[in-house]
């Protein structure tokens, strides 16, 4: 674990003691790093957190943070931040002071924990509010005091469990844009929990795909959508066609796609297939209007045009399945329900997912 | 509807109607509607330490009440909110029991109770006897209270580094301040006001306002009842209102 800054290995934890809330979890996270766990609710992406922060014991397994040994350190021995889903600010503390109780907490000196807090205020954008209650300030805002809280006692680790959930689309894009300035301002090695795909795909340097308290995948945001390990991951990040494909010719990339018959795929990929059977994925946008060099055509029979200005979702059946693509905006001027449009996809922008 | 909720109001203020203007009546016995108007009832009752000891004696008594049952309460609130042990329901059905057995009954019991361990006519047999009627009241609130009390706010400030008592001092206990202040409030006036045990169990240096206000009423029918009983009303009535206000200031 060359440079792991948090390191996590075989974590398993029940809560009942029959069902695993986490199956063997391991991941580490360099210094500085931005990782996200993404899955859907009750797949122990939570669970992993309060064990890392010390709320929750594992029935096995081991968190390191920066080399030590968490086992056995209460939560605030820990030094690690936490922002909670409901932000879980003092509501009987103006913003300044729940940004001051960390620090003062540490015993640092009134005034000096004072001038400190404040300036975390001024660095999440709140200058203005220290002196407001938690009930005065918007979901947003109470957001930003929340992380200013969790960072001004440069904690080791920064863990977030859905802090944007409860915020409006407009103010949960602003909120991660502004969460990404100051993590890298700070260089904090943060997790960030989220069931939101796009949020992990736009603050992510890694994610760890969550599903059933085990880890699916875990690799960058470009990896992830583009070489899902599993149909579950290709499903929950991103949209996609999958269909079954059974390899015909390894040698020459050649698989027989359900609907689709005969068509390319790369033969590095064809090669690697257990037993030459596995699912192909066509992300959408995949689907290009057919050119004439384009290996794989098709024709699809079109039902549904969903417009979105820059671009436009058909949705339409070839071959007996239904398949969705995502061509321009301008491309799909005049694409109506009933219309047949050629389309092709090229070998490299699929990809091939093992049954 | 509406004239039906007024009529209920007036019904169950009928009683104040009455005693309030009676206390600032000039009339030299019980008389409605007073004939005219003076302040002689109130200078009588703050005249005569057979009314004001009494008023001392309840103010006392109310005091210890509320502070002693606080002192059971709490652990047990935190207890069955929080935990789940063997015979918890079982604990909890002894808790409210105060509140199902009659007055007369748990009367009769503490008098034999108290005459037994030599407490009878004293102030701790007293106290002891209201504060078992005051625990399921201020139990009751303070379980609310608990329920609703959000725990990240303790596991925030335990990732915050705050040590375990440190989150309960500085956390737990201001958040809960309003639960914890009205259940002592609702224990304080369970025994201000409190009749039927006092009789039983208060003696001539220990008895209570209320006692004396029936052995008054037996006896003669001073009117300085009347004032007692506008004041009983305010004390109370000033209580409730301290609380309805912290509760709208506190959001
Ligand atoms: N305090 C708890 N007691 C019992 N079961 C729990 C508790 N917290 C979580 N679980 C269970 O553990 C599993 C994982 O939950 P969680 O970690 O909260 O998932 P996520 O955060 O991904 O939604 C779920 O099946 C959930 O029901
Ligand atoms: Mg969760």
């Amino acid at each position: 674990m060359d440079g792991a800054y948090l390191e996590i290995r075989d974590l398993v934890k029940s809560y009942d003691g029959k069902t695993r809330a986490l199956d063997r979890v391991s991941l580490s996270a360099r210094r500085g790093e931005f990782v996200t766990f993404l899955g859907p609710s009750g797949s122990g992406k939570t669970t992993t957190l309060m064990v890392i922060a010390g709320f929750e014991a594992p029935d096995a397994g081991l968190v390191r943070v920066a080399g030590q040994s968490m086992a056995g350190v209460p939560p605030h021995k820990r030094g690690i931040g936490v922002v909670f889903q409901n932000y879980a600010l003092f509501p009987h503390r103006t913003a300044l002071q729940n940004v001051m109780f960390p620090l003062l907490m540490r015993k640092v000196p009134r005034a000096q924990a004072a001038r400190k807090a404040a300036e975390m205020l001024d660095l999440v954008g709140l200058a203005d509010f220290g002196n407001r209650h938690p009930r005065q300030l918007s979901g947003g805002q109470q957001q930003r005091v929340a992380l200013a809280r969790a960072l001004v006692f440069d904690p080791t680790l920064l863990l977030l469990d859905e802090p944007l959930g409860a915020l409006d689309k407009n103010l949960r894009e602003q909120m991660q844009l502004e969460i990404k300035r100051i993590q890298r301002a700070l260089h904090v090695t943060t997790v960030f929990v989220t069931h939101d795909q796009s949020e992990a795909m736009a603050l992510s340097d890694r994610i760890v795909v969550f599903e059933g308290g085990r880890i699916q995948q875990d690799a960058t945001p470009l990896e992830i959508y583009n070489r899902p390990r599993t149909e579950f991951v290709a499903r929950f990040v991103g949209d996609s066609n999958l269909l079954r494909a059974r390899i015909t010719d390894p040698g020459a990339g050649i698989a027989e796609v359900e609907g689709l018959g005969p068509s390319r795929v790369l033969p590095q990929q064809a090669q690697v297939l257990p037993n030459g059977q596995g699912t192909l994925l066509l992300r959408p946008e995949a689907l290009a209007p057919a050119e004439a060099d384009a290996p794989n055509r098709l024709v699809l029979a079109v039902e549904e045009v969903v417009h979105f200005g820059d671009s436009a979702l058909l949705i339409g059946r070839a071959g007996g399945v239904t398949l969705r693509a995502r061509i321009g905006g301008r491309a799909a001027q005049g694409i109506g329900a009933g219309a047949q449009v050629p389309l092709g996809w090229r070998p490299d922008a699929a990809h091939l997912i093992g049954a | 509807m509406i004239a039906l909720g007024w009529l209920v109001a007036m019904f169950v203020a009928a009683p104040l109607l009455v005693v309030i203007p009676i206390s600032f009546s000039d009339a030299v016995s019980l008389e409605f509607p007073p004939p005219s108007w003076g302040l002689r009832y109130y200078q009588a009752y703050f005249a005569d330490p057979r009314w004001t000891q009494p008023t001392i004696n309840s103010l006392i008594i109310a005091t210890a009440v509320a502070a002693l049952t606080m002192v059971l309460v709490t652990p047990a609130a935190f207890a069955l909110v929080r935990h789940r042990f063997g015979g918890k329901g079982a604990v909890n059905l002894l808790l409210m029991l105060p509140m199902v057995v009659p007055h007369i009954v748990i009367a009769i019991g503490y008098y034999a109770f108290l005459s037994d361990i030599g407490l009878l006519q004293s102030f701790p047999g007293v106290i002891l006897a209201h504060t078992a009627l005051s625990v399921p009241v201020a139990f009751l609130v303070l379980t609310a209270s608990l329920k609703g009390f959000d725990r990240t706010l303790e596991r925030a400030a335990l990732s915050l580094g705050a040590a375990p008592w440190q989150a309960f001092l500085h956390v737990t206990v201001p958040v809960l301040w309003p639960g914890f202040a009205a259940a002592a409030l609702f224990a304080f006036v369970q025994s201000f006001d409190e009749t039927v045990v006092a009789i039983f169990v208060s003696g001539a240096t220990t008895e209570t306002l209320p006692r004396r206000m029936f052995d008054s009423i037996r006896m003669q029918a001073d009117p300085v009842i009347a004032v007692v009983s506008t004041l009983l009303f305010g004390v109370v009535a000033l209580l409730a209102l301290a609380a309805m206000l912290r509760r709208r200031a506190g959001g």
